[in-house]
């Protein structure tokens, strides 16, 4: 019935207020759960949600779960993995995350997150052992993070704009010739982890008091000689393209993706060790599409995206028959090599660490980029 | 309501009779009346402002242990922001920034409604359409455009180095205070303009007529006549541009750099890698009150002008 005509029908006393009323109603709930009822309706042939980093997102990797579900998967973005489990941890649910190795002890104890079955994927044999046995990963026989790519954090800087003091060092984020043209990553799980390097720190006792305070007044020491401090890498990538700086902290795909587009810039290989990480594939207990999310997991394991990881993003990946395609000039040439284990045990491997210290840490720091 | 309980049942009668007449009265009663009236209203302010306000005063209270909560009420959140100087230099560095940015946008915004209210003549909607067209598209993106035309490389630098005027790109104008207060007077002209061109429109012209015949020239006659007629649009512009602008995090956390933070970044940061949900509570507790009092200035001058005015 129209609106109009149920008017019509009050004002002769034909329909009761209340029937009208309700009507009304009717119509509110209507409206009020069209949004609803259509994501339902969505939601069952809808593809796995991959909650990750920016730069991830993209068609390349997903060649495997293309062929075999006809579409790529939901992506859902993050600046920084801690934002991530702070929005699940707030009900956000998703499929699969990637998280890094050190955080996953605590993304574990959340209970957001379900062990993963290897024998479910289908490049499960395929997965470099050292990777999997990390601290952290394991714990009994929940496999909780599927190892997916690892590499690490350095400097990137400008050959034709920086005029090294010596051999390659952390000092150059210190560096007063340069200051107001330094970047850094905002996030404290890779900033406070070099703030500790360059501080000379062993990372078994980062989370005593005088590690703090030795790390903290390192970072307040760098802070005025900082630009930016961000975890857009395209914004650092882009100031190191126009000279707005010359060098910063980066991951090693800014260093290659620049390198590619003819930038003159050099990843730097620190005398005091680069700082070292392995990232990796979450699932979530709540997972609606699990066996999608296996599909995405098999996806990037596969060495089609392994091939594009190594050659685009300089990142090391964890499927051992990637490491075929190339040879050992090109690998060292990217700073990677076939075993990862040189690698990550040549530089500073980040440790688990408690959700306090992690707290802790992140609040430190975020003060100190304040300017306190 | 005194009324609609005159036919009360007799004491005595037995209770499903009581219970019924005790219905029949509340569903005569103005009582319900009211209730169903205000209803819809009540609903949405219940779930929209007093429920969510009630968890995040009771939030602040909290202390935050690891991934969870001590839920045992205290008073030490309030005691940090207090005493910490942190929370102080960004909340007032933030009602600095927006301050600014809010007599920015007014001054930038005031000829633009005044053109609009006093010269245009045809087409006045089209007009208006015109100058809200740039707030069609996201907040997001116009402080990203922001970030390309401040930017090292961007299109002032470029402009001015092109003409000859600057030899290398000047550096201040991204990662910088001035730069959010930029983006954020443009980002909110919108605001400004439609309550200031709303004042504008409304006044007499006769009475600039009147101005004209007796002399006043037309300096005199915007200061003596527009000006203060238009005050109410001013100090609404005032409002709906500071109130939101304080607690902006997007624009300092793209364009600020390590000395453009305020409060609303820290408040993000409480929730996010800091983890310390009670601590952000409290923080957005204390920017609500601060607005608030603020607010309550704005709403005493405007009582104030309103009275000079009639």
């Amino acid at each position: 019935m129209d609106v109009l005509d149920q008017l019509g029908a009050v004002k002769e006393g034909k329909m009761s207020r209340r029937a009208f009323t309700r009507s009304l109603m009717a119509a509110g709930v209507g409206m009020a759960t069209v949004p609803l009822s259509k994501m339902a309706h969505a939601s069952d042939g809808d593809q796995a949600t991959y909650f990750t980093w920016g730069g991830y997102d993209i068609p390349e990797l997903f060649g495997e779960y293309q062929t075999k579900n006809g579409a790529l998967p939901n992506f859902a973005i993050f600046g920084a993995s801690e934002e991530a489990l702070t929005k699940m941890r707030g009900g956000f649910v998703v499929d699969v995350s990637h998280p890094c190795n050190q955080a996953v002890p605590r993304w574990a104890a959340t209970g957001l997150f379900q062990s993963v079955d290897v024998s479910r994927l289908a490049h499960g044999a395929d997965i470099i052992p050292e990777l999997t046995q990390l601290e952290g990963n394991q714990d009994g026989d929940n496999l909780w993070m599927v190892p997916f790519d690892w590499g690490s954090t350095s400097i990137t800087y400008r050959t034709d704009l920086v005029e090294l003091d010596g051999e390659e060092s952390w000092d150059m984020l210190w560096d007063e010739r340069y200051s107001g043209r330094l970047g850094s990553l905002g996030a404290g799980a890779d900033a406070w982890w070099v703030g500790a390097i360059k501080a000379g720190i062993s990372f078994d006792n980062i989370d005593s008091d005088e590690a703090f305070e030795k790390i903290a007044e390192i970072m307040r020491a760098q802070r005025p000689h900082i630009r930016v401090y961000t975890d857009d890498t395209t914004s650092l990538e882009q100031a190191l393209a126009s000279g707005e700086l010359v060098a910063a902290m980066t991951w090693n795909s800014s260093a290659v993706t620049l390198a590619a587009e003819g930038v003159p810039v050099k990843f730097a290989n620190p005398k005091e060790g680069a700082l070292t990480w392995v990232c990796g594939l979450m699932i979530h207990k709540d997972a609606p599409n699990v066996d999608r999310a296996y599909d995405v997991i098999d996806s990037l394991l596969s060495v089609e995206s392994g091939k594009f990881m190594v050659n685009d993003y300089g990142y090391g990946h964890s499927n051992k028959n990637t490491f075929d395609h190339f040879d050992e000039e090109t690998l060292v040439g990217l700073g990677l090599s076939k075993n990862p284990t040189d690698i990550l045990g040549s530089g500073h491997f980040q440790k688990p660490q408690t959700q306090e210290w992690e707290s802790k840490m992140n609040a430190l720091f975020e003060q100190i980029k304040a300017g306190f | 309501m005194a009324d609609a309980t005159a036919n009360d049942a007799p004491p005595g009668e037995d209770r499903t009779q009581t219970k019924r007449s005790w219905k029949a009265r509340f569903n005569q009663s103005d009582t319900l009346k009211g209730f169903s009236l205000l209803s819809p209203t009540l609903f949405v302010l219940i779930i929209g402002i007093i429920i969510p306000f009630g968890i995040l005063i009771t939030i602040s209270l909290w202390t935050a242990v690891g991934f969870g909560f001590d839920t045992s009420l205290t008073l030490n959140n309030y005691q940090t922001a207090a005493e910490q100087p942190l929370y102080g230099a960004l909340l007032s560095r933030s009602l600095m920034v927006s301050g600014w940015a809010t007599v920015a946008t007014v001054v930038l915004s005031y000829p633009m409604a005044y053109y609009v209210a006093f010269h245009v003549h045809r087409n006045k909607m089209m007009w208006i359409v015109l100058m809200t067209l740039p707030f069609w598209t996201s907040y997001l993106l116009r402080v990203f455009a922001w970030k390309v035309v401040l930017g090292y490389e961007g299109v002032i630098n470029s402009a001015l180095m092109g003409l000859g005027l600057i030899e290398a790109p000047l550096e201040f104008l991204l990662y910088s205070t001035d730069a959010v207060i930029i983006t954020l007077a443009h980002a909110w002209a919108a605001f400004a303009i439609l309550p200031m061109y709303v004042s504008l429109e409304k006044i007499d012209k006769s009475l600039l007529e009147a101005a004209t015949d007796l002399g006043d020239g037309p300096v005199a006659r915007f200061l003596r006549i527009t000006l203060p007629l238009s005050m109410p649009g001013i100090i609404s512009a005032c409002l709906l541009i500071f109130i939101p602008t304080t607690g902006d995090y997007i624009t300092p956390a793209l364009l600020g750099g390590p000395d453009g933070l305020m409060i609303g970044n820290l408040i993000q940061l409480q929730f996010g890698p800091v983890n310390n949900w009670p601590m952000g509570a409290t923080l957005a507790i204390i920017l609500m009150l601060t607005i608030a009092a603020i607010a309550l200035v704005f709403l005493v001058l405007t009582k104030l002008v309103k009275d000079r005015l009639t």
